[in-house]
Parts: C-alpha cells; structure tokens; sequence
C-alpha cells in the first residue's frame, strides 16, 4: 500500500478538494487570463476604434477650417477622457501634424509608427515603449472619397492587463477561500463519515469478540407503526426498534404483506415509512449490520441451544450404552469398529481406544470369528437381520450371549452394522435348572408309581417273613436268613416311604399343633444316639409359641431330617443349637438347625434341596430327605433356606473345647393359625444377604 | 461488468491520465498567448509642431449653409475643376458663420465667394465685392424661394393669422432662402417681428438648414422658415411628411459668385471662363455640376440683384 493508501480517509478527501480546487483555479485562471486578456484587447480595440471614427468625424470640419484651437480641444478632450488613452493627434494628408495631446513636444517616431494605405479603412498596431504597450488606432479622415488626413490614438494596453491581473488575483482569492471552505466542508463531512465508519469497525469488533448485542442505526423519532397508527401488535415490526422495518420479513403491511422478500425494497421505496427513516448509504450499512447481528446472535443462540440439546443427547445416549450391561458395537461398512460401549470393551478386556480402528477383536474364537465376518459382509449386502446365541469362553469361563446384529442405513445405503450381545448365561442356567426340574418332577412321578406298586408286595413279603421269623425257632440258620429278609425288607419299605413321601402320594392330615411339642419329641428320640458321636442338642425353645396348623408327623420327618443332615455334616464331636420363635414382622414361627460342622460348600448350596443330590457315600443316603422336607414345608405354605457358613449368633457352643467349623443353619418358617397370632418373642434375623440362597416360597 | 483486474488497472492509470491531461491542458492555453506584433517605438526623440501656413493660392468659399464636409463634398471637385482648368492654385476655405465669411471676404481671405443674394448685396455694399457669375438649378431655374413650416399635426394654424404668437426659428439674420424671402412673405400678410412670441436663428457653424427644420420636427419651435428644396434633403433623415409647408415666398435671384475687390482681372476671367465653360453635357463636368447641386452657370452683373437689394432694405426698415 502506498503512502496515499495509509493516509487517514480524511485527508484523502481534503487532499483531493484541494487538488480538485487548484486544478481547477490554474486550468480555470489560464483559461479566464487568456480569454480576458483577448476580450480586453477586443474590448481596447472596439473602444479605440469608436474614439478615433469619432475624433475622426469630429475633426472633419475644423481640418477643412483647419481650426487648429478646436483640434486641439479635440484631441485634449478625447485623451482626457480615459487615463488610458495616452494620446490623441492629428495629422493632415501629407503625414503633417495637425494637432497632438504631447505637452513637451511630439515623439518624432510616432509620426510614421503606424500608417495606414489608401485602401485600408483602418490600422491597429502595438507598439512598444519603455513602460508599456500601446494600441495605436490610425482613421483616415475622409469626405467623399477624399482624404483629408489622419486620426491617430494611442491606448495603452496596462489597463487591460492589470484588470486581466486583479481578475486572475480574485480568482485565486476566491479559489483559496473556496478551497479553504472545501476543506473545512470536506472534514466536517468526511467527520460524519469517519465516525460513522469507525462505529462500524468497533462494533465489527465487538462482533469478532462475541458481543452480538449491537444498535448502531440512529433511534428513530417516527417508528413504522407510529407513522402507519397501526395497532398489528402481531406484526413482527410492531415494537422493533432495533430494525427497519424493510428488513425484517413477513411484516403485515398491507402495501407489502404479499411481496416476496427479495422484492421488498422496490415495494418499499414508495412506502412513508421508508421515505421518511431511510437515511443514506453508510446508515443503511448501520441497520443491516444491526440486522446482521440480530440474525447471528439469533442464529448463534440457536446453534448454542441445539449443541447443549446434541451434548444433552449425546450424554444421555452415551449413559444409556455405559450403562447398558449389553455388548454394544459400531462397524463401519469396511468392518471396522467405529464405536463400542465399555461393556463391550469390558467383556473383551481391552479398552476402547484399542478396539477402534480395528476389524477384528478377540471376542469371537478364530473358528467364529470368521463365521462372524462373513455374517457381517452378508447384512452389508442383504440388508438382512442376524440373532442368535453364541457360546464364548471369558477367562476360562463360558458364556451365552444373544447377539443380534442389524444394518445401519444413511438414507438408502447400508453404511455400517450395530451388533448387541446380552449375556444370558444365568438365563441359559435358569434353563437347565428347569429342565432339570422337568426331569425331576417326571422321576418322582415314576418313582412314586413305581414304589406304590412295589409297596404292597413289599408289605406282603414282610408280613410273610415275621410270621416266618414267629414260627422259626431261633439260633436257627433259617430264622437268621428270614431276619436278614425282614430287615432288608424294611430297609426298602423306607426307600419307598421316602419316594412316596417325595412324590406326595401319602396325604397330610391338617390340624393345630404344637411346634415345640413335635421339636422336643424328635428331639428326645434323638439325643441318646446322637450322644454316642460326642454330639449335643441345644435346644431353645420359645415358650408360648402360637400353635400353627401342620401335619404333626410330617414335621417330625422335617426335624428329623435336618437333625440327621447335621449329625452327616459334624461328624463326631459337635453341637446342634434347635431354636424356635416368633418373627414379629412376618407373623411367622420360625424353626433354626444349626450345627458348627465343616459346612457346606458354596456351589452345593444351590443344590442341596434338588432330589437325588447327596454328597454320602453310595449307600449313605437316597439324597431325598431334604428334598422330602422342602415339599413338606412348601405343603405347609411356608419356607425354608439353609445359609453356610451359619452367623454366629446362630452357632451352639463346643462342649468339647473343640474350635467350631463355620457351621451352617436350616431356618423353617411356618404360617401360625390365624387367630392365634401373638407377638411376644422374636429370633434372631438371618442376614439377607444369605436369605437369597432360600428355596422356593409357597404360592 | 468490469473486472478487479481491469479496475486495478484503471486505479493506476488515472492519476497519470489525469496529469497527462491537465500538463496538455497548461500547455494548450499557454501556448495561446498574445502573438500580436510589438513594433517598438522610442517615444524619447521630441519635435515641436509648428503653425502649418497654408500655401499661397486663390481661395475660394462656400456660404457655410451646410457643415463644411458637405461644402467641401459639394464644390471639392468644383474647385479642382477651376484650378485644374486656369492652371492657378485654388484652394477652398471654410468660414464657420455667414459673418465669418463676409468678414474672410472684407479681409481678402477669400477671392472668390460663393453665397445668397443677400450675402452678396451686404459684401458688395460694404467691401466692393462684385458678381459674375450666378448658378442655374433644376430645370433651368435661376430664381429661387424660401417656405414657413410648420408640424403638420399643428392644426391651430390655418390662416396666417393664426401665426401671431408662434416661436419662429430662421437659418441665419443672412439667410436668403432661409430667412429674407419668407420674411418678405410674413411681412406682406401683415405681420411683425413684435408678432411672434419668439425669434431665433439656428446656431452655427453649418448645417443651419437642417437644424431649422429639425428644430420644428422636434416641435422645438412653432414655425420654420427655410430655403426650398430644403426638405428633400433630409428625406432619408426624417418623415418629411410630419412637416407640413404653410407658405412659399415669391421668387427671387438664385445664388451668386463674386469676386472681392482687388482680385487681378485676368485671374477672374481664367476663373470666370473656367466656371461658364461647364458644361452639363459633358460627363465630368456633369458630376462636377451635379456635386454642387446646379445644373449651370451665367454670366451676372450686380445689378441681376437690385431687388433682392431692395428686399433687404425694406425688411430691415421694416423690421
């Protein structure tokens, strides 16, 4: 940029004023010089002329009378009548002078300065003295055609040139004062200018640093709606003072309301309103910055409103897929993994950052990982949906999970697959277990119709074998073989109580009852054989019970069996704490069994109520009492949970200074009859977090 | 629609254009300068301009009835005949007044006059001056009258009666035409000088003819008294037709060449001669003739003006 360039807007305007004004004046003062002094010489030479026809005419008579006195007073008179005539003389036909206005004497170099022929009316020439430049005018003085002499007048030409002076000297007057008046015109409005345009800049400045709330066009004394008396409160100019009301679209005025926007300011420019507000160009600059402002700050508003609503959604969809405990994954249509949620990340054991980018991933074993691939290529090209359940192995363990994969469209392509896998390895375990159930229910019913038939002839080889045993005498080889026939005999009349008992073909006979009436029974049954191992029975029985409803001798067969469980489970040397009361909550008795034996093992718990699951020795046991005893008290419609290792304060004491083993407890709750409800003691609540092990609840 | 490149580039060029422009400009209208010649004159070198004295030779004058270009336009070519044909140097003299010319002629600064009867009885009466000569004009005329004018919109004056009271403007107190030979005609319809509000006569020098009737165009003054044929000469001047003729004096001896007493005999008879031998036949002499205004010349003796002699004595006794 050159110097000019730099200069300030307004000294470029003044600047070229003046550069203007003093072309102008030079162009203008050698023009006005050259023509003036031209119309001055015309001016000189008409006016010379006129004096010498008329000295000429004049001195017609007194030349014939040759009147010198009334020459002389001729010519006097025309040199006095001007100061820049510088003289005046006559001459008569031969060149003599006849009469001159010298008073010390005639210049002898005028007489022939300036002579004029026979055939010429007239002669002008310039001459030259000293001082100054003379118009020398020469008449001839005729009558007829006949000459009588010469008129002969001197105008000087210092006149004119000075008047030619003073007019080039006003014209640079005026032009300076002009120039001066321009310049001070020029700031005052280059001053409008400047200031409005650095309004502008500060606030294009603002603007860049964010400030949008702009008003740089001039408040107006006359709004639209002022000068229109219109009461449009819904018109979108009604009360917007910040903008014209030719800028804003879908204004309501009727000369206006049905012109296209674009089309607007034609519309507008016959409008009162427009011709009474709009200003010029830079104001009209002002408002459509204004306009500009507005609408940004609108717009960014906007923008800012839209992004807090996509960060919104974008943290809640990103909380919805952290969260999610399913296997959440993006594949682009190249398969690579654009997204994946830190459940997914988490199940491959590797983060994110590791998983992007990337086609495949140690999810899938390599025999699946490229059935897996060509599924995914195979909805990149069908568009088609995939589900299925997939069996994996984490960490040495397997898990289900139901992975469904499903196309991503853009419109009409299919950019990419999202694939979502849920782990159901609890539900595929809660599966077994059904089945299992299944399978158990449909062996008790088989085990159960197969020991009612056994049953009879059982009953009758029994029965054949004691009369037998009566009429054989003893020490007899025969009675020893009939005892061993009674006594297997009877070891299978239990075997099919048990498998009639489990599959409830015996019916239970309902009535009120006393809870630690049928405990303290079992209990004394009990005790002395329970003795021989270094077993104690503690018992704490809450006196007062209510009375329950119940089968009296089926709940002896539950008390009996957990008794027995606990006296498998310690062994030798041990102790059973038996305890009854009344949970004040519930409303329900409660009966715990606890023993401080080894235990039971975390994954057997689960176990320990199916049939048939006995940790015993092949003939130990059928593994049926403590599924017998769980059918028992769900007859009674009440429930029973085991929970090992056993909390302390359900832990009976070592007689035998032996250090006690985690134990574990039964705790059994039962429905009291209803009019019997009395709150007056409670045991101790298992933890509930070891309640969760309970059996299934009645109903 | 104009291209950054090409407004980058018309950006540059003004400036120069523009200085191009206005140096072409300063050089035009410098370069129309004032080219007119300067003759240098050194107005240093005086001389005294002495009184120029006409050389010497027989003068003749012209009664200044008229300016004196017109005299000199009238008998210029006249006099060059004259001197031409006697061989004597004859210059022509331009008196300013009647007075003036009778007072030339009694001083003998004027050989031959040329004047009106009346003129010609006072110098011959008071300096011997003697006629030989009188002019023939029109068709043969050797007499000639005088008019009284008036406006011819002044309907008050339809008798010569209604003429009392009138202001009155005459050529000159010597005028034949214009003042001797209508004043004989006031005098005979029974009017006085006492009559007339006021008397004047046209001032001089020359061209009192005219002055007289213009005065009364200019309704300046009532009554105009003026030598006939006057009218035609201002034809192309005015409308003659605003002048209305209320009268016309008798006829009387036309105008009269003299010469003074004491003018050598054989140069009056050279001048004599000369002025009789004119002849209107002859081309050149023909234009001559027709510049004086006269169609010839006779021969005349001073007693061809006897009743003009009487004329004036009866006005100026009458008054």
């Amino acid at each position: 940029m050159g110097t000019l360039g730099k200069l300030s807007f307004r000294s470029k305007i003044n600047l070229g004023i003046v550069a203007v004004i003093m072309v102008f004046c030079i162009l203008l003062a050698l023009l006005v010089s050259r023509v003036a002094v031209k119309a001055m010489s015309g001016e000189i030479k008409k006016r010379g002329m006129s004096l010498a026809q008329n000295l000429a005419s004049r001195a017609t008579n007194s030349i014939l009378a040759l009147d010198f006195l009334r020459l002389k007073n001729m010519v006097d008179e025309v040199a006095g009548s001007s100061e820049d005539i510088v003289y005046a003389f006559i001459q008569d036909v031969r060149g003599q002078v006849l009469s001159h206005t010298f008073r010390s004497g005639f210049p002898s170099a005028l007489r022939d300065a300036n002579q004029i022929s026979a055939a010429e009316s007239f002669q002008i020439q310039l001459l030259g003295t000293e001082d100054e430049l003379i118009y020398d005018f020469a008449l001839p003085v005729k009558v007829g055609d006949n000459r009588l002499g010469t008129v002969r007048v001197g105008l000087s030409r210092a006149k004119a040139e000075a008047a030619v002076r003073r007019l080039l000297f006003t014209i640079f007057g005026v032009s300076a004062v002009i120039a001066l008046a321009a310049v001070g015109m020029g700031s005052l409005f280059a001053s409008t200018v400047t200031r409005r345009l650095n309004s502008l800049r500060r606030s294009a400045e603002e603007m860049i640093k964010g400030n949008l709330a702009l008003h740089l066009g001039p408040p107006l004394e006359r709004n639209c709606w002022e000068i229109k008396n219109c009461n449009q409160t819904g018109c979108p100019a009604y009360g917007d003072t910040r903008r014209r009301c030719w800028n804003i679209p879908g204004t309501l005025s009727p000369e206006c309301r049905d012109v296209d926007y674009e089309d607007r300011l034609t519309c507008c420019k016959d409008c009162l309103v427009y011709q009474l507000n709009a200003g010029d160009e830079i104001q009209s600059l002002a408002e459509s910055f204004d306009v500009m402002a507005m609408t940004l700050d609108a717009h960014i508003k906007g923008l800012e409103e839209a992004e807090r609503n996509l960060t919104r959604q974008q943290q809640l969809l990103k909380t919805i897929l952290d969260v999610n405990p399913d296997l959440v994954s993006l594949q682009d249509q190249n398969l690579v993994y654009q997204a994946v949620n830190p459940a997914f990340s988490k199940f491959c054991g590797l983060p994110a950052q590791e998983i992007l980018g990337k086609t495949k991933i140690p999810l899938f074993p390599p025999e699946q990982a490229e059935e897996h691939q060509s599924e995914s290529l195979e909805i990149l090209q069908t568009g088609g949906h995939k589900s299925k359940e997939i069996l994996v192995h984490k960490n040495g363990e397997k898990r289900w999970l139901h992975m469904v994969k499903v196309p991503v469209y853009d419109r009409d392509r299919i950019t990419g697959i999202l694939m979502a896998a849920r782990d159901i390895t609890e539900i595929k375990h809660y599966q077994e277990q059904l089945i299992q159930s299944l399978k158990m229910e449909q062996l008790g019913k088989l085990a159960g119709g197969v020991a009612h038939e056994i049953n009879t002839p059982l009953c009758v080889i029994l029965g054949y074998a004691q009369m037998l045993l009566e009429d054989m005498p003893q020490d007899t080889e025969s009675h020893e073989f009939l005892k061993i026939i009674e006594k297997q005999a009877q070891i299978c009349r239990r075997i099919v109580g048990d498998l009639l008992s489990f599959s409830r073909h015996i019916e239970s006979r309902m009535e009120d009852m006393d809870l630690n009436r049928s405990l303290t029974e079992v209990l004394d049954l009990v005790r002395h054989s329970f003795k021989q191992n270094w077993i104690d029975i503690v018992p704490s029985l809450a006196p007062d019970l209510p009375t329950i409803i119940g089968d009296h001798e089926k709940l002896k067969q539950v008390w009996l069996n957990l008794l027995t469980n606990a006296v498998d489970s310690i062994g030798q040397n041990g102790a059973i704490r038996v305890s009854t009361g009344l949970d004040p909550q519930s409303g329900r008795v409660q009966v715990t069994v606890a023993d401080n034996g080894p235990g039971i093992p975390p994954e057997n718990l689960k176990k320990i109520f199916d049939p048939f699951f006995t940790t015993k020795a092949p003939g130990g046991g059928t593994g049926l009492g403590l599924s017998v005893s769980f059918g028992i008290i769900q007859d009674h419609q009440g429930a029973i949970t085991v929970s090992s290792p056993a909390p302390p304060e359900f832990l009976p004491g070592s007689p035998n200074g032996k250090a006690p083993g985690p134990g574990c407890v039964f705790l059994v709750e039962l429905p009291v009859s209803q009019d019997k409800v009395m709150v007056e003691d409670a045991l101790p609540q298992l933890p509930p977090e070891r309640v969760k092990i309970a059996g299934k609840s009645a109903g | 629609m104009v291209s950054d490149k090409e407004m980058t580039l018309v950006t540059k060029l003004a400036p120069r254009l523009f200085l191009a422009v206005f140096t072409l400009a300063c050089l035009f209208l410098a370069g129309c300068g004032d080219d007119e010649p300067v003759k240098k004159v050194d107005l240093s070198k005086l001389e005294e301009i002495t009184m120029i004295k006409p050389p010497a030779a027989v003068t003749y004058a012209y009664l200044p009835q008229y300016a004196h270009n017109v005299s000199y336009r009238r008998h210029h070519q006249l006099v060059k005949y004259l001197a031409k044909t006697t061989g004597l140097a004859i210059r022509q003299v331009f008196p300013d007044t009647f007075d003036e010319h009778m007072n030339m002629v009694g001083r003998g600064e004027i050989d031959i006059s040329f004047s009106n009867p009346y003129v010609y009885v006072q110098i011959a009466s008071r300096y011997g001056t003697r006629a030989f000569a009188r002019i023939v004009e029109g068709q043969g005329e050797i007499n000639f009258r005088g008019q009284v004018i008036c406006r011819a919109d002044n309907l008050q004056i339809k008798t010569p009666g209604d003429l009392k009271g009138k202001r009155l403007i005459a050529v000159d107190a010597y005028s034949a035409g214009g003042y001797l030979y209508p004043w004989a005609w006031l005098l005979e319809q029974g009017l006085r000088k006492k009559d007339f509000l006021e008397i004047v006569f046209a001032p001089g020098p020359g061209g009192k003819q005219e002055k007289v009737v213009m005065a009364v165009y200019s309704g300046k003054y009532d009554l105009g008294l003026i030598r006939e044929r006057t009218l035609d000469i201002l034809a192309d001047k005015i409308d003659i037709k605003q002048i209305r003729v209320l009268a016309h004096s008798r006829w009387y001896p036309g105008w009269v060449y003299a010469a003074r007493r004491g003018l050598p005999p054989d140069i009056l008879a050279k001048i004599k001669e000369a002025l009789l031998s004119l002849d209107p036949k002859n081309p050149d002499q023909r234009e001559i003739l027709e510049k004086a205004r006269f169609t010839g010349l006779l021969p005349a003796t001073d007693a061809d003006y006897e009743a003009v002699r009487r004329l004036a004595e009866a006005v100026e006794s009458r008054g």
